[in-house]
């Protein structure tokens, strides 16, 4: 499903230039919960946008259910995004004058589904969460937790293939932390691939397969057993 | 938790490419505009005001300028549009040549003309006399007064436009006996008599004559630039007498202005030539005459007033230009305050002409609003002056249209560069601004 070949990627600071991934190798297969980790500066966070087909890459090949991602368009990559993946922020990035059914009908509105059907969707994908009462709040009428749930409605409306969740948890207490990761789980569960990026052992734990980043470069790949 | 059919599905969709409909598109794009609108309705409301103000005052300095030139026409045309004048050119004279005298035209010339043979073009014409309106002293009762004289024929009241306030304009026997009768002006009127009462009967001196009124000439309007050419005074202080009793007066067979009319405003130019070949013929070519017609200057005064119309026009513009830039201030920072937003919203799927058409309708929005209230506050300004004025101060359709159409342009154009901006953002960036 998801293939990543060698990937490079440098930032450029002035003069210097940064490395940030150094040839990172990757396979996902569908159904996967694989927890991304490492220390700050890692390069955790740019591989997930890589992956999230958020960023490029200098060099190095990443191929997406078998089609090469550097020859597509801008707006190639916008339908992918829409439509195979789900994104969940560690700030939650729901547009705060939209409530949260609005919020969730967005993927919907993008993908060109007709107003009846989008929010029968998002109905769907809030109650789900467990938000089937607050459709009608405001991000500022809602707590953490429950601003992550409807990102989470949000990232599931089109029903993507794959969620990725860049620290999900890191504004959150840690009883809602682990009721969110619950979530993700369940849905791992339904089928989905969840990639998470995290810095926390406990989050990690959640997922069966952790990858262990460091100075940009791939240090551990472990597979759980159960 | 609920379980549905479309989340537990295959994984395997269709197409990753999809389009929403047209008409999808752009109600979805307007509604998200609207959201975004509302969410800051303080900073829209003056935008739409910006806007506003410039519609307003390019349909208001638009309406006065096409107000006056049609009230310029309008007065013009009460001297009959397709009047002509010809007189005495006196310019250019050799210094040692022998400058012929008189004026180049008689009453004979005016009554060839005016059988017809050699100018088939002019329907009326009658002789003008007149001098210097010092030259001439009119008294009524006990009081002095220098006054214009003008001596006409019948005709020459057809040509002009002239009607009578009060009694009777001149008779074929009134200029074939030289009766001593006299029309006056409304001013005339006042100023020796009452505006109240009519005057009919009532004699005034004019030398050793003495004058019966036979009539008081209808007042004409002379509040804009019509003083000009052959008709540069006011033809309300006058008096008018038969042509040929002031010939008498004056002892001299000589018509100072030859006064005719087209059979048709086309032919007022081929009217003039014939006229002007004839005397010069007639005459042996010892006079040059200066032709001059109603048309030519209506046509003058119109340029000029177009002229002041559009550097008005042009002027308002500036401020709607004004209302433009505004517009371009508020989108490019409301694209950087939204760049978070922009970022989350590409994340998810935003293709770039979906961010475009939002920041772009939203401007439209605005300069479309602003142009429609701005329309209707000048609908409302030309009603109130009308009234208060007594004069149609109505703006002309055309105005309004091309005023919304510019409006609606100016956002378009100055909300396209921030959204192209924004759409061009690329989505890790917006996501990390903070």
């Amino acid at each position: 499903m998801i293939s990543l070949q060698g990937v490079s990627k440098a930032y450029k600071l002035g003069d210097t230039i940064v490395p940030v991934l150094r040839g990172v190798s990757l396979e996902i297969a569908p159904g996967q919960f694989i927890a991304i980790t490492g220390p700050s500066g890692s390069g955790k966070s740019t591989l997930m946008n890589i992956l999230g087909l958020l960023e490029s890459y200098d060099s190095g090949s990443y191929r997406f259910w078998g089609h090469d991602v550097s020859t597509m368009t801008d707006d190639q990559l916008a339908g992918l995004r829409n439509q195979r993946i789900g994104f969940v922020f560690q700030l939650f990035n729901l547009i705060p004058r939209l409530n949260a059914l609005r919020n969730v009908e967005i993927p919907l509105m993008y993908a060109g589904v007709g107003t009846a059907e989008r929010r029968h969707r998002a109905q769907i994908a809030l109650q789900l969460v467990g938000l089937g009462e607050r459709m009608d709040h405001t991000a500022s009428q809602l707590s953490g937790g429950q601003q992550q749930r409807v990102a989470i409605a949000r990232a599931l409306v089109t029903d993507p293939e794959i969620i990725i969740a860049d620290e999900p948890t890191g504004s959150l207490d840690s009883q809602t932390s682990h009721d969110i990761m619950a979530l993700l789980q369940t849905l791992n569960q339904s089928g989905k691939t969840v990639i998470l990026v995290t810095h926390e052992d406990e989050i990690a734990a959640y997922a069966s397969r952790i990858i262990y980043l460091r100075d940009g470069e791939i240090r551990l790949d472990h597979q759980s057993t159960t | 938790m609920v379980k549905s059919d479309w989340i537990t599905s295959p994984l395997h969709k269709a197409a990753t490419v999809y389009r929403p409909t047209f008409t999808r598109f752009w109600l979805d794009s307007l509604e998200q505009a609207m959201f975004a609108l509302r969410e800051n309705r303080l900073r829209t409301l003056l935008s739409i005001l910006g806007v506003m103000i410039g519609v307003l005052a390019v349909i208001v300095v638009g309406t006065v300028g096409k107000t006056g030139r049609d009230m310029v026409f309008a007065e013009f045309q009460t001297f009959g549009l397709n009047a002509m004048w010809i007189y005495r050119f006196w310019g250019e004279q050799h210094p040692f040549a022998s400058v012929p005298a008189g004026s180049g035209i008689t009453t004979e010339d005016v009554m060839a003309i005016r059988a017809g043979a050699c100018c088939p073009a002019v329907s009326r014409v009658s002789p003008w006399v007149y001098t210097n309106p010092w030259e001439v002293l009119i008294r009524v009762g006990n009081r002095y007064s220098r006054i214009k004289v003008d001596g006409v024929d019948v005709d020459y009241f057809n040509i002009v436009n002239e009607e009578v306030k009060y009694g009777r304009l001149f008779r074929e026997d009134d200029i074939r006996d030289r009766k001593p009768v006299v029309l006056i002006g409304t001013k005339v009127q006042e100023r020796f008599f009452s505006m109240n009462s009519n005057p009919v009967g009532e004699s005034i001196r004019m030398g050793d004559i003495r004058l019966t009124i036979i009539g008081v000439l209808k007042n004409k309007d002379r509040q804009f630039l019509s003083s000009i050419g052959a008709v540069a005074y006011d033809v309300n202080d006058r008096i008018v007498i038969p042509y040929s009793l002031y010939q008498q007066v004056l002892a001299s067979k000589d018509v100072h202005t030859l006064v005719a009319e087209a059979k048709d405003t086309s032919l007022v130019q081929s009217a003039l030539q014939q006229i002007n070949s004839f005397l010069t013929r007639k005459h042996g070519g010892k006079y040059a005459y200066i032709l001059e017609d109603m048309q030519t200057w209506v046509e003058t005064a119109n340029r000029y007033l177009r002229i002041i119309t559009v550097i008005g026009v042009v002027g308002a513009g500036v401020s709607l230009l004004v209302g433009g830039l505004g517009i371009m201030n508020i989108m490019a920072t409301s694209v950087v305050e939204r760049t978070r937003e922009i970022g989350i919203r590409k994340a998810i799927g935003a293709r770039q002409k979906d961010i475009l058409s939002q920041f772009i309708l939203e401007a439209l929005f605005i300069s479309a609003i602003g142009g429609v209230l701005g329309l209707a506050l000048g609908l409302v300004v030309g009603l109130i002056a009308s009234s208060t004025l007594g004069i149609s101060l109505m703006p002309p359709f055309s105005l309004l249209i091309i005023a919304v159409g510019v409006a609606s342009l100016t956002g378009i154009v100055s909300g396209y560069y921030p959204a192209k901006r924004a759409a061009a953002m690329r989505p890790v960036d917006a996501l990390r601004y903070e």
